[in-house]
């Protein structure tokens, strides 16, 4: 999960890495109380998780003057569809030069993979690419407690040595935080010091617990109801409902709808051991959506009691016709209760698929 | 087949669990129904003295061992302590690690496959599904009715995908030599890349099916290295970008790791892709 700037910088300046002085408000009026204890130049930054924020308007300069009459600009916009609703306003900092620091997981390796940059304030991948020798990696284990100094010193190249100690800190945020990704773009140089000036810290959806994260996305009501049912559920656009088990056979479905002509309206993994309650909520949910015309349900595994799924399917009840694949335990019991219904049961998943598609053409 | 065979010894953890028990029964009748040795020991810290399925529970994995010959383990402990129990197991002194455990924090998987390696154990999963070698071996919980023994070898980061496409190839009566879920997180332990150059070594297998899916790019870097003719199957043509499909590991990120490029590169590797799951038999007859 992205954690929102002010929090990330929180988290960096309970580290020890400077950040702006900076305040958070969630109105316009909120500022006017704080405005006495803040420098003369501010920028205000709309907190919103979305990428390229700047660029869509999220984030404005005033000074102390206009600076409630900003705000109030701020709060009443949407940030690519997201309303504001918080605003770090912070100073303007006297900027020499901007870096790129960050840490990451990386998969290759299965190490931590820290990346440093001479130029910051722009896309990594950007200056990967046009300026290659500008940007230094460096693989270090995550049993490692602290970067190496030949290690800080390689990733610095010519940089000033007062960056340095940033590479630790940070190393440590995304050790404590199970961090998947602990950035600072830019890093900045000012007379008054190092300082983070934007901050990006993704954490583990595994670790939330034990980092007592609380979880407050903005989900719509039927991504809520299959969080609740402990489904792994997406939204698409298209007319035909998928519920599959396991992640990889549901994508697959879903690529054989595609290939056929059709669109999937959802991505639904019921996971193991679908039993009849499960199925049941699995198919009302995928029913519910508007455009849904057709139902794909396609269960595959040692383990699944076909007759279980079958009385889930049949006593959800619903207007749209389920077209099922059915292997597993119990299968002639699943297949008959199905058949007497009138329920289309083709051998195939690709068949499936196919009677699917035709449907909703 | 690669990483064991009938004479390999298992030992279960988090075998006094609903999972743990319930598999251990599952693979003590394929053991049975082939004459290999199968699931010898469980652990769960504090249960020692109990039996799951007439099989014996030990407090810890050094425990077992001193009663028991056994070079694998099979992982059915919760994700919080999962990591745990792969540094245990590898401590321990036993060569191989199958986490089918999901939803262990990524900075634990990558600790423990650390300390793993530095002990030489090999680490297969975590959140994986296990390994198959058809007439010797089930570590994990694949369903066995749908293998049949042969010379292709399959590695994916699915479960129920790779039973679907293992029931391809055997109505198309293209026997396996080792099945091997690899697991659907970011960081696993044994890739692409590290199974494929065992397949190299095994003269049983002849070619192997690699199914991937969105996010990463093991499966690139797996073709890259392979020194055994491979055919490939790319899940998730269709994902959105910046969605978790199901699996942790499931998502494009940064413009990266999306199926259209990655099967792009495979092709453009010289490696035969297929469109579909049906279409893996027939791209594998193309090559043998």
């Amino acid at each position: 999960m992205k954690i929102l700037e002010y929090e990330a910088k929180r988290v960096l300046g309970e580290s020890g890495i400077k950040i702006p002085k900076s305040v958070l408000i969630r109105s316009p009026e909120e500022l006017g109380a704080q405005l006495p204890s803040l420098p003369e130049n501010l920028v205000l930054k709309a907190q919103v998780d979305v990428g390229g924020r700047g660029k869509a308007g999220g984030i404005l300069m005033a000074d102390k003057a206009v600076a409630v009459e900003t705000a109030k600009d701020l709060f009443s916009r949407e940030i690519k569809h997201i309303p504001v609703k918080e605003v770090l306003v912070e100073e303007q900092l006297e900027i020499t030069h901007e870096y790129y620091l960050s840490i990451a997981v990386d998969r290759s390796t299965k190490h931590s993979l820290l990346l440093f940059a001479d130029a910051g304030g722009v896309e990594i991948e950007k200056v990967a690419k046009e300026n290659p020798d500008a940007v230094r990696r460096a693989s270090l284990p995550l049993i490692m407690h602290d970067v190496p100094q030949f290690m800080v010193r390689d990733l610095l190249g010519n940089a000033p040595k007062e960056l340095g100690p940033v590479i630790n800190q940070l190393y440590h945020v995304f050790q404590e935080k199970d961090a998947l990704l602990a950035e600072i773009n830019p890093l900045v140089t000012t007379p008054a010091g190092v300082m983070a000036a934007d901050a990006k810290l993704i954490v583990d959806d595994n670790a939330l617990k034990r980092q007592g994260i609380t979880v407050n996305r903005d989900l719509t009501d039927r991504e809520r109801e299959a969080e609740r049912h402990g489904f792994s559920y997406v939204e698409l656009d298209g007319t035909i409902g998928v519920i599959g088990n396991g992640a990889g056979l549901t994508m697959s479905t879903l690529d054989l709808i595609e290939y056929y002509g059709g669109r999937a309206a959802n991505f639904l993994d019921v996971g193991g051991g679908a039993e009849q309650e499960r199925v049941m909520n699995a198919v009302r949910l995928v029913a519910s959506v508007p455009s849904v015309k057709a139902i794909v349900v396609n269960l595959l595994g040692g383990i699944t009691r076909c007759d279980e799924v079958a009385k889930g399917i049949i006593s959800a009840g619903i207007t749209q016709p389920v077209i099922v694949r059915l292997a597993g335990t119990n299968e002639a019991e699943g297949r008959k209760l199905l058949s007497d219904k009138g329920y289309q049961m083709p051998d195939t998943m690709e068949q499936v698929v196919k009677v699917a598609v035709e449907m909703t053409r | 087949m690669i990483f064991g065979d009938k004479k390999t010894g298992l030992i279960v953890t988090g075998a006094t669990g609903n999972q743990g028990a319930f598999h251990i029964a599952l693979m003590n009748e394929y053991a049975k129904s082939i004459g290999g040795r199968g699931v010898v020991a469980g652990v769960t810290p504090g249960k020692a003295g109990q039996e799951v399925h007439g099989v014996p529970v030990y407090n810890s994995i050094r425990d077992a061992m001193k009663e028991h010959d056994a070079s694998a383990s099979v992982l059915f402990v919760p994700a919080f302590a999962a990591g745990d129990s792969i540094m245990e197991s590898a401590s321990a002194g036993l060569s191989l690690v199958v986490a089918i455990t999901e939803h262990i924090p990524v900075h634990d998987t990558m600790k423990a496959i650390s300390y793993a390696k530095m002990n030489d154990c090999a680490v297969i999963g975590p959140n994986c599904p296990g390994l198959l070698s058809p007439g010797e071996v089930k570590m994990g919980i694949m369903p066995a009715q749908l293998f049949k023994r042969g010379h292709i070898g399959v590695i994916s980061r699915s479960g129920t995908l790779t039973y679907e496409i293992v029931d391809e190839l055997t109505r198309a009566g293209l026997g396996q030599s080792t099945v091997i879920g690899i697991g659907g997180d970011p960081v696993i332990g044994q890739t692409f890349t590290d199974v494929l150059a065992r397949f190299s070594e095994d003269h049983e297998t002849k070619a192997v099916v690699i199914i991937g899916e969105v996010g990463g790019a093991l499966e690139e870097e797996g073709a890259k290295s392979a020194e055994i003719p491979i055919v490939a199957y790319i899940a998730g043509i269709s994902a959105p970008p910046e969605k978790r499909m199901g699996h942790a590991g499931a998502i494009i990120e940064g413009g990266e790791g999306d199926a259209r490029s990655k099967i792009e590169r495979l092709k453009a590797m010289g490696v035969p892709v297929a469109s579909r799951p049906s279409e893996v038999p027939r791209l594998i007859h193309n090559l043998i």
